[in-house]
């Protein structure tokens, strides 16, 4: 870790000439800009990667690049307002910034004015077409402004420059990858160390100043193989962390790629789950995706006004759509949940508000919605949510999704009433979802409304107490409102998932954190799958005659 | 629709690449071959149930250093240096005769190439043999069944009057090993800075970039037919792109660029430099120039202009590799036989001219190489004789009326290795001095009843083209010719008269060749990046596709015509440095 670095900033100074610039410069025009932000993301980056004990070059890189987020009209209707019937090509125009990578304070300004004068003529242009589409379009069911103010923030952060060596790194991710070879049916894996070193910077018309950092560190291992009824089955574990001193080390590495391959081994010889309705176990990390999908983004503030949307919570402020047990709070300003590091934590959004928990759920009823600066009918004002991977417009996103649950159980016992609803209910098993590789949601109107999740173990349950079978080839599907009432108990520990989310505004680091939950009714479909036969040569394997290095052939 | 994923694996914040110190290649060559041979003898017995096994398997590894380098005005914008290992796999199944190659299947139908990225170390050579495993048995089902593809979009058709074989068998070819410099990534880094920090101080400039990548390294060639060929290969390319705004907001833009096979057969650093501060000259002169609406007259190409204009409509015509046959289309009667092209016999420039390509004897050019990618020595082939093509660039695939591979087979990525310019000299009839073309011109211009003609001195490369009309002229797969960037106009008293480039060719297709008036000698080989004959040549990007030279005339064109393409807008916020 290098020592802080302090003093000037000419990134940021440059990106406060260019917006009190522009701002003065064009006050004069007949549709001046009411605000203004440009934010940028300064990022370096580290990779080191092996396959079956052969390693790549680190490779290493440095980005910057920039957002320039301009409103023309007022508070009230401004040139980002949705465009009613506009179509799949509707979306305001956005130009991104290509910064250098030096400090030339000349070069930054003029990289920022190119991109700003573009916005600024891109955005007049689209209010002309707002007014007439609300002159033409019926009116609004939710007839809240398209933007909120916001106090100004100044927080300028001292930086701690990542001075990351990925050479020693090397050995580790070689060695262990060569542990794949020992399972024959891994046909395909790797090992992979990914660093990032990231400065958000944002200045804005409000008096907003910030700039902070964030170390982002992913060691993952995968591996693939086929099975025999062509079914391509991926596992893929990792340790997300903000700490280089918290990388797994060599021994907990071999343990993951031991446990990988036994995994992907195990899931081929799996059988396959024909479609099922009966009673689940979610555990903890399959909870927190089927919470993040079933509920985080019906609470995303920008869907209750948006009339594409199914909107199925907009309406359901103050009602109880969850057993009185569940509580659900989005807080992006916990770093830790226990010792590990949350990927959803981030002090400011992307619109230069503080991150704030927010309550969604409180006992089972509906509270509130996660919100960026545009406001919605009974909420007019942000609570921290509006985020954004670099080159998208800010929508409301979740940050650390937590669900608590009152008076939960021991695992043990809640997989015994997990038996017990079995032969209640007379079904031949329950299912216990372990592991999910992600999920996905519909909620838009021209759509049903439903959701997935898709498990990598999944495990069959007997009520006869047979041992659990490992079973595969199922993804975990519904509809919202009905899932909400099926979830009738819970266990006293938490398991927290780290992820990236994808939507609207790009990809963002999330988290969620969730107990394990016993749902009374799930179903499940076949997935969808590959049909190639598996290889039809066996893999090669280490011989004898393997050459050393400095050997010849 | 709204999707919305929440996903853990890595890919989305997995970045590409780079080290910015210079690294030393891995001598990985052993490895290689012996994961290679290893995996070969076991490809060879790969059958799926009634289908045909393999007749062909080649590995083509690629083993080299990569650095790629953007400057503006000067500043660091992006560095990238690391090391690039692959391997393209290519079966084929059924035999040379007939295969499964040259048809193009529906949407999402496979054919038998796979790439799969090599890790660096050369150890341990199981690691290796995973990688082509596993590429191995991907290209052997997509071999199969774009076999079965062919074979179903043959059915009812009536059969080939003239079947020709769909492969070239030769004898293998052996080459010894070669090693690779590494590339020196900090002078890679200092050319796209110098060359971009000389545009600075043009009034109105937008963008002054550069981008350079140096890329050296080997292809090893390793077939079942018991080719080892070892081919050196890499290139040098620098690309420079200034762009003014005028007051009145039109954009104007200009480029230079240098391909060469290695950096130190660049220019010199001062003579691209020199160059670079002759294109703000032009783009200055220019921006203070007036506008052309439209034009129809002769026009003059010089320079770097007319090896634009031969390299993008020539190579479609001497280029001898047939185009793949197509599914027939379900719900057309229209026959989806492939229009041929390169028609041998065809006049393609006034009588007189000559084409020949040779690539082996090309050393010091972009153009050289002495084995193409499929191992073949590169031959001198004269294309055209008395205007005429006579003979055209073959690589392994054949065709009705030819011998086999000319080496001219190359090829990107998983494309096929397709025959493709190299070095190529175009040699005019009758030379005439600049001052003889130029009066021919203005001649033709007085005919025309115009006051001046347009003097072409650069067009935008394919690559770099920001808006192209492509022509439909009937039979060729394209035509066309990207916009100029230098236009003066060249009066009858001898003056010249920069105008704004915002002028685009219409209608142009390699038959205004033929209506070529006046050439002067050939000037210097241009090295140029480029890729076989179809789309791809115009999605190669700034710094992507295979190095070529073509050394050619400067020439007049009886009439052409070009049109105002317009659009421009002012900046509303001025600079802030204004």
């Amino acid at each position: 870790m290098a020592s802080a670095q302090q003093g000037a900033d000419p990134l940021l100074e440059s990106m406060v000439a260019e917006v009190d610039r522009t701002m003065s410069v064009l006050a004069a025009e007949a549709t001046p800009p009411y605000w203004l932000a440009v934010g940028v993301v300064d990022e370096h980056s580290w990779q080191v990667s092996a396959t079956h004990g052969a390693a790549s070059r680190p490779s290493t890189d440095h980005r910057r690049y920039g957002d320039i987020d301009l409103r023309v009209g007022s508070w009230a209707l401004d040139n980002t307002h949705k465009i009613r019937d506009g179509g799949w090509f509707d979306s305001p125009e956005r130009y991104s910034i290509r910064l250098p990578l030096e400090d030339d304070p000349t070069l930054l300004r003029h990289a920022i004015w190119l991109a700003m004068d573009d916005t600024y003529r891109a955005a007049v242009r689209r209010l002309i077409k707002v007014r007439t589409n609300n002159a033409v379009k019926v009116a609004r069911e939710d007839s809240s402004a398209d933007f909120s103010e916001a106090p100004p923030i100044v927080d300028i952060q001292s930086l701690q420059p990542l001075e990351f060596d990925p050479d020693p790194w090397l050995a580790l991710v070689r060695d262990t990858s060569g542990r794949f070879l020992d399972y024959k049916h891994v046909h395909d894996s790797n090992v992979t160390l990914q660093v990032e070193d990231q400065i958000q910077y944002l200045v804005t018309t409000d008096g907003t100043r910030l700039r902070h950092q964030r170390y982002r560190i992913r060691l993952a291992v995968w591996a693939s193989t086929t099975a025999d009824d062509g079914q391509v089955l991926e596992v893929y574990d990792y340790v997300d962390t903000a700490r280089i001193d918290t990388i797994p080390d060599e021994a907990a590495v071999r343990a993951m790629v031991d446990g990988v391959a036994r995994r992907v081994t195990e899931l081929r010889a799996a059988p396959v789950v024909d479609p099922f309705i009966g009673p689940a176990i979610l555990r903890g990390r399959a909870a927190a995706v089927f919470f993040h999908e079933i509920l985080g983004h019906r609470a995303e503030g920008h869907r209750q006004k948006d009339e594409d949307e199914g909107q199925t919570l907009t309406d359901m402020v103050g009602q109880e759509i969850f057993p009185a047990f569940i509580s659900v709070h989005d807080d992006p300003t916990l770093e830790q949940w226990g010792d590990i590091d949350l990927n959803g934590y981030y002090p400011y959004d992307d619109e230069g508000v503080k991150s704030e928990r927010v309550t969604i759920i409180e006992d089972g009823i509906l509270n509130g919605f996660l919100m960026s600066r545009a406001p919605i009918e009974g909420t007019d004002h942000s609570n921290g949510h509006g985020r954004r991977q670099p080159g998208a417009a800010v929508v409301a996103r979740q940050g650390n999704l937590i669900v608590s649950a009152e008076g939960g159980v021991p695992y043990p016992e809640l997989r015994e009433q997990l038996i017990e609803r079995v032969r209640v209910e007379d079904k031949p098993f329950g299912l216990i979802f372990d592991d999910i590789s992600g999920g996905f949601t519909l909620t838009g109107r021209g759509t049903p409304n439903s959701y997935a999740v898709q498990p990598v173990t999944v495990w069959r349950v007997w009520p006869d107490g047979r041992p659990d079978e490992l079973v595969r080839g199922v993804d975990l599907i519904g509809t919202p409102l009905i899932t909400f009432g099926r979830i009738v108990n819970a266990s006293d520990t938490t398991d927290v998932f780290n992820g990236m989310c994808g939507a609207e505004s790009g990809w963002v680091p999330v988290s969620g954190i969730a107990p394990d939950l016993l749902i009374s009714e799930v179903e499940v479909q076949r997935r969808e799958k590959n049909n190639d036969r598996p290889p039809l040569l066996p893999p090669p394997m280490p011989t004898p005659l393997r050459l050393e290095k400095g050997g010849t052939p | 629709m709204t999707a919305l994923w929440l996903l853990p694996f890595a890919g989305i914040w997995m970045t590409s690449s780079a080290g910015p110190a210079t690294m030393d290649l891995p001598a990985p060559q052993g490895s290689m071959l012996v994961a290679a041979d290893m995996e070969l003898e076991r490809a060879l017995t790969m059958q799926l149930p009634d289908q045909p096994k393999p007749y062909y398997v080649a590995y083509e590894f690629l083993d080299g250093d990569v650095a790629t380098a953007t400057a503006r005005s000067g500043v660091l914008d992006s560095f990238n240096h690391a090391p690039y290992r692959s391997v393209r796999v290519e079966v084929r199944v059924g035999g040379y005769e007939l295969d499964n190659t040259r048809y193009d299947g529906d949407f999402g139908e496979r054919a038998g190439v796979s790439m799969r990225t090599l890790p660096d170390d050369a150890f341990p050579a199981v690691a290796l043999r995973r990688e082509i495993w596993l590429a191995t048995d991907e290209a052997y089902k997509g071999a199969a069944e774009q076999f079965s593809g062919k074979a179903a979009a043959r059915e009812g058709r009536p059969p080939p009057e003239d079947p020709i074989p769909s492969f070239q068998k030769i004898d293998p070819v052996t080459t010894v090993a070669l090693n690779a410099e590494p590339v020196d990534g900090d002078a890679t880094l200092a050319r796209a800075r110098s060359l971009s920090a000389s545009l600075k101080g043009i009034k109105g400039l937008e963008n002054a970039e550069a981008i350079a990548r140096d890329w050296t390294g080997t292809r090893l060639l390793v077939t079942s037919e018991g080719t080892r060929a070892w081919l050196p290969t890499g290139f040098s390319v620098v690309r420079v792109e200034g762009i003014v705004r005028t007051e009145d907001g039109t954009r104007l833009r200009d480029c230079r660029w240098w391909v060469a096979r290695t950096p130190a057969e660049l220019p010199p650093l001062d003579t691209m430099v020199a160059e670079v501060e002759s294109m703000a000259r032009a783009l200055e002169a220019a921006s203070q120039a007036p506008a052309e609406r439209d034009y129809l007259g002769p026009v003059i190409f010089e320079g770097a202009a007319s090896v634009e204009l031969f390299r993008q409509l020539l190579p479609a015509e001497i280029s001898g590799t047939p185009p793949p046959e197509r599914a027939p289309d379900p719900y057309s009667e229209v026959d989806t036989a492939p229009v041929p092209t390169a028609r041998v016999g065809r006049r393609l420039l006034p009588e007189g001219w000559t084409v020949v390509d040779d690539p082996a004897n090309a050393e010091g050019t972009a153009g050289f190489y002495l084995r193409d990618f499929e191992g073949i020595e590169a031959q001198p082939v004269r294309l055209v004789e008395d205007g005429v093509l006579k003979d055209v660039l073959m690589s392994r695939v054949p065709r009705a009326g030819t011998d086999g591979s000319t080496g001219h087979g190359r090829g990107l990525g998983m494309d096929a290795r397709e025959a493709m310019p190299g070095a190529v000299s175009v040699r005019p009839a009758r030379v005439m001095a600049p001052k003889q073309l130029r009066k021919r011109a203005l001649t033709l211009a007085r005919q025309a009843d115009l006051p001046y003609v347009l003097v072409v001195r650069r067009i935008e490369p394919p690559a770099l083209a920001e808006d192209f009309e492509i022509a439909f002229t009937g039979d060729g797969p394209l035509a066309g010719l990207t916009r100029p960037l230098e236009i003066v106009r060249l009066y009858r008293d001898g003056h010249e008269e920069a105008i704004q480039p915002t002028l685009g060719f219409v209608g142009v297709d390699r038959r205004v060749l033929r209506d070529i008036a006046g050439a002067s000698a050939a000037d210097d080989w241009v090295g140029v990046l480029d890729a076989p004959n179809g789309p791809q040549r115009f999605s190669i990007g700034a710094v992507g596709g295979l190095p070529a030279a073509w050394s050619v005339p400067s020439v007049v064109i009886t009439e052409l015509e070009l049109r105002s393409l317009g659009g421009s807008q002012p900046r509303t916020l001025p600079a802030p440095d204004e």
